[in-house]
């Protein structure tokens, strides 16, 4: 704090004063410097979550590709802290009055509104990698099935059978809990195929969790429906942490239901509701086109979700099957070397997914008990200012 | 290639043999020949398994018919328990228990002369307690027959070969898949849904009682029956077939149902708190302790772990609502706003319902008291407020933190009504309302031996001396004045023409008092002591004062004004005159309705 001179009763006086604006404005200072803190935090933590580009010289460390199961479990790593952040910023240490000032005494509840529905997410999503293990399962099939060597006319009949059920049920995969799929759809990977399992067809693993209504599309849309960048006085205030940790919210929400497998995601947005100009959200939007790109593509064709090993096991699959359709004992052996490559690679996959898939379950847990916890701090906040809670007397 | 069916197998073998030999004309005799069977083997098996594995799935779906929750009604002697009997049933009984006590608020509801909404969040109305009955059979762990014996035996000889020829994967996905869907069908039939988060708080409080009830109920068949009975089924099919291959089964089939299961258990115990909902809450709070043990007999693998979990954390979040649920009470409580005084200075609506629901929170002690583990605060968290209320902690010396809590609501009630009755305009209305509402509070706890015992007869004696010291004050702030008029001083004058009694004071004496006294009596009539002892109690005490004071006053005095013109303006009552009109008091109706109810 500048030093102040006394100069005569009167200037003593305005010193005075004005020491004491300063001391606090000291404070409001510090809570500007926390701001901006965090808004770098949040721009350095989601630039490295992005894919590198093809310019800049590649690291040692490879970086884990976008959408594979371990960039997806940094992505909520990256939520927690920012979460964590969040909170310090607006309730540690603050008199809980404020948060009840306009505007948050209404963005607060909003973003309350959003948790909910992001707990919900959580849970499908939770859900919907059981339908993963599902096709790594099937994937590990055909693996097994196709180690032996030389390739045998049995085994590749049973490698057939499990890429066939693996391609149709992630191309299927996001209608609702029907309990069988048709046998037609078997007759996209040719119709001789469709003779195997004429009698019932397959069942589906896993019916939706949730009810028939509920969709993630309308969830993320809810999410963004009121979601508006603070603007001018209000946009130094706490309206702007309380509106990035929304978008961050909004983001990895989005992110998880394009990825992974859940009820309803036809009509998912593409648009992301935040103004390009603002520094700390580039690396976001750099991330949301990029699979908003990916989900156009593939929506179109049917898909289960973008996550990096689903999409191996499609493509690895599909090859796979051609090579089935066409085997012919014994192969011939470049063709063989070719397969044994996919092959490896699928095995790697499957590895990759026996590994992460349950602890990315676990850590979906953890993100879900955050927003709980945070959202019960809020509210607790809010009731201790609010009125009382009616007694129904 | 074409599938089998279209041709001979021995054709295809023939086919095979000729590419081998011509492909490795080099390899030996015995290497060839030994590929070429095993070429041959491999591609029986998979045959053989392809058709197995549809047997397999045809055998199970023959026997996916739903869970039949009816024959659950049946005799309980026909099953083994796993367990020995504890406390299970105790949970069907409480609905019954529960029942009662809604009745037990109807009879204060009769006496309330407000509004007619004032139990209806207390009233445990259980409707249909026949279907608690006829789930009497889920009181511990009970494994029925899924699938008839022989039928598994068929399985597992077909699991058997399949996972010999390593073919384990298929095996378990269908198996996984097929059980997968009879479970959704008997949750449809248990009436387990598929309710989200946000469905569930957008859902009115009464809707949800329902469904916590409903869920209870099949909750406990799912975990003790129908799971502990999925359970045993992989475990007869998968038998001695490798390491944990019953349980990774068992686990695929159930892990998905188990976890919709609890979802809606969690919503519940993160819904917004409200005091409506604690005793819901810990009907699930408790059912669940119940239960665990189960759980954790039927999800006691590594691989269950993520279930165990989510089980324990919905229980330690369920008793964090509840904890919250009554500080959220208690601060409501506190600051319930209501100004409109009640008419008549009768029991006040908040009154009734604080001590309804601190009874049935006494009724739920054996739960709470393990709950609420930290003493009621005090102090900074209402330091918003420009007083508060206090409590010597210190006099309260070893009573658990659930009574300091019970206590300090009764306190906060009381403080609460005492700011109330500040709005009464009539300073003895003020004082009638607190005796009549602490006097109430006094009943109350008495009527309760649990929370008798909790509030502890020293609080009870403190608060019955403030509702004595309120009926004095009552008094005082009435009769004071109107005796005033009946006093001796001021009557008497000595000297110049009559000594003796002055006329003109008397004359004024009688008409004050008579002018005070119909006063009091046309308002006070009004007024109400709904307690019918308190009432008389206080009447008699009022008449004990009054009557004396004016028969005495009459008897001194009433020649003088007998004696002069018009004594019916002056001496307008007689003493039984007075002794009947006090007979009016507090009655709660207009004086008019009292002498027209005598004229007839």
């Amino acid at each position: 704090m500048p030093a102040t001179d006394y100069q005569g009763s009167f200037l003593g006086r305005i010193s005075i004063r004005r020491n004491q604006v300063m001391s606090m404005e000291g404070n409001h200072e510090q809570e500007l410097e926390d701001l901006e803190l965090f808004q770098k935090h949040v721009a350095d933590r989601f630039a490295e979550l992005a894919p590198p580009s093809p310019s800049q010289p590649s690291d040692d460390i490879p970086s884990d590709p976008i959408l594979s199961i371990a960039w997806i479990r940094k992505l909520l790593d990256v939520f927690l802290c920012c979460d964590a952040e969040f909170k310090a910023i607006l309730i540690m240490g603050r008199d809980p009055s404020q948060i009840s000032k306009p505007p948050l005494d209404r963005l607060i509840p909003e973003m309350l509104d959003r948790d909910v529905k992001a707990l919900d997410i959580c849970n499908a999503i939770t859900n919907g990698i059981e339908a993963v293990r599902h096709y790594q399962k099937l994937a590990e099939i055909a693996v097994s099935a196709l180690e032996q060597r030389p390739f045998g006319d049995g085994q590749v009949k049973r490698a057939r059978k499990a890429l066939t059920s693996l391609i149709t049920a992630m191309a299927c995969e996001d209608k609702d809990g029907a309990n069988y799929t048709r046998t037609w759809s078997f007759g996209r990977r040719g119709a001789a195929a469709a003779g195997n399992n004429k009698s019932t067809g397959q069942l589906r693993s896993l019916s939706w969790s949730v009810s028939k209504n509920w969709s993630a599309a309308k969830q993320i849309h809810a999410m963004s429906a009121n979601l508006v960048a603070p603007r001018g006085t209000e946009a130094s205030g706490l309206a702007l942490p309380v509106y990035i940790m929304s978008t961050i919210l909004l983001f990895v929400m989005w992110t998880m239901v394009a990825t992974i497998p859940c009820q309803e995601r036809s009509g998912l947005a593409t648009h992301f509701p935040v103004p390009k100009q603002l520094v700390w959200a580039q690396s976001i939007i750099g991330l949301h086109e990029k699979i908003a790109e990916e989900w156009k593509k593939k929506e179109k064709k049917g898909s289960a979700g973008l996550l990096e090993e689903m999409q191996k096991l499609d493509k690895l699959g599909q090859s796979l099957i051609e090579f089935t359709d066409s085997f012919q004992f014994p192969a011939e052996d470049e063709r063989a070397e070719e397969v044994s490559a996919h092959l490896a690679e699928l095995g790697e996959t499957c590895r990759r997914m026996e590994e992460g898939l349950v602890p990315l379950q676990v850590q979906i847990r953890e993100v879900f008990h955050r927003i709980v916890r945070s959202r019960a701090e809020f509210l607790d906040v809010l009731d201790l200012n609010g009125k009382s809670s009616a007694l129904a007397m | 290639m074409e599938p089998p069916e279209n041709y001979v197998l021995e054709g295809s073998f023939e086919s095979a043999e000729k590419i081998i030999l011509r492909w490795d004309s080099t390899a030996s005799e015995e290497a060839r020949e030994k590929m070429i069977f095993e070429v041959k083997v491999n591609f029986a098996i998979q045959i053989a398994m392809a058709r197995l594995e549809d047997e397999f799935r045809n055998i199970l779906l023959a026997h996916i018919h739903a869970f039949d929750v009816d024959s659950l009604a049946t005799d309980p002697s026909s099953s083994s328990c796993s367990r020995t009997e504890s406390g299970g049933d105790h949970f069907d009984d409480d609905d019954e228990d529960r029942q009662q006590l809604g009745q037990e608020q109807e009879k204060d509801h009769l006496d309330s002369t407000t509004s007619s909404t004032t139990y209806d969040v207390l009233k445990h109305s259980e409707s249909n307690t026949s279907v608690s009955s006829s789930y009497r059979s889920t009181s511990c762990i009970r494994e029925i027959e899924l699938i008839p014996e022989e039928t598994i035996e068929d399985l597992k000889n077909i699991a058997e070969r399949m996972i010999a020829a390593g073919y384990l994967r298929e095996c378990t996905q269908v198996y996984g898949s097929v059980r997968k869907s009879a479970i959704d069908s008997s949750f449809k039939r248990l009436g387990v849904e598929k309710l989200s988060i946000g469905d569930i708080q957008r859902l009115e409080w009464d809707a949800l009682e329902t469904k916590i009830r409903r869920w209870i109920r099949a909750a406990k068949v799912c975990v003790r029956i129908l799971f502990a009975s999925e359970k045993r089924l992989c475990e007869q099919i998968f038998d001695g077939v490798g390491t944990a291959i019953d349980d990774a089964c068992f686990m695929e089939t159930v892990k998905g149902p188990a976890i919709q299961l609890f979802n809606f258990a969690e919503a519940i115990s993160i819904s917004r708190r409200s005091p409506e909902k604690l005793f819901k809450i810990l009907d699930l709070h408790d059912a669940l302790v119940e239960l665990m043990p189960d759980i954790e007999i039927v999800f006691d693998s590594k691989s269950s772990d993520l279930i165990r979990v989510q089980a324990a954390e919905i229980l330690s979040r369920l008793a964090e609502a509840a904890r919250g649920i009554l500080s959220e009470f208690e601060n409501a409580v506190l600051k319930e706003p209501s100004k409109v005084p009640v008419p008549g200075g009768t029991i006040h609506p908040l009154t009734r319902y604080v001590m309804n629901y601190i009874s049935l929170i006494s009724d739920y002690k054996q739960t709470l008291i393990e709950l609420i583990m930290s003493k009621p605060s005090t102090g900074s968290r209402y330091s918003g407020d420009p007083s508060t209320p206090d409590m010597d902690f210190a006099e309260l010396e070893g009573k658990t933190p659930l009574a300091l809590h019970l206590i300090w609501v009764i306190v906060i009630l009381q403080f609460n009504l005492d700011g109330k009755s500040k709005h009464y305009k009539d300073a003895s209305l003020v004082h009638l309302f607190m005796m009549n509402n602490v006097h109430y509070i006094v009943q109350k706890v008495k009527s309760s031996p649990e929370l008798r015992e909790m509030i502890g007869d020293d609080y009870l004696r403190k608060m019955t001396g403030k509702f004595r010291q309120a009926a004095t004050n009552y008094q005082r702030a009435t009769w004071v004045k109107v005796l005033y008029c009946l006093r001796d001083e001021g009557l008497h004058v000595s000297g110049g023409f009559s000594s003796g009694v002055s006329k003109s004071a008397l004359r004024e004496r009688f008409k004050s008092f008579n002018a005070m006294f119909e006063e009091v009596h046309r308002t006070q009539a009004t007024w109400l002591i709904p307690d019918s002892q308190l009432r008389e109690e206080l009447r008699i005490s009022i008449s004990e004062k009054l009557i004396p004071a004016y028969r005495s006053f009459l008897g001194r005095f009433r020649s003088h004004i007998e004696s002069s013109k018009h004594p019916e303006n002056y001496i307008k009552y007689s003493v039984e005159d007075l002794e009947t009109s006090v007979l009016d008091f507090f009655e709660g109706y207009p004086v008019s309705q009292h002498l027209r109810r005598r004229s007839q």
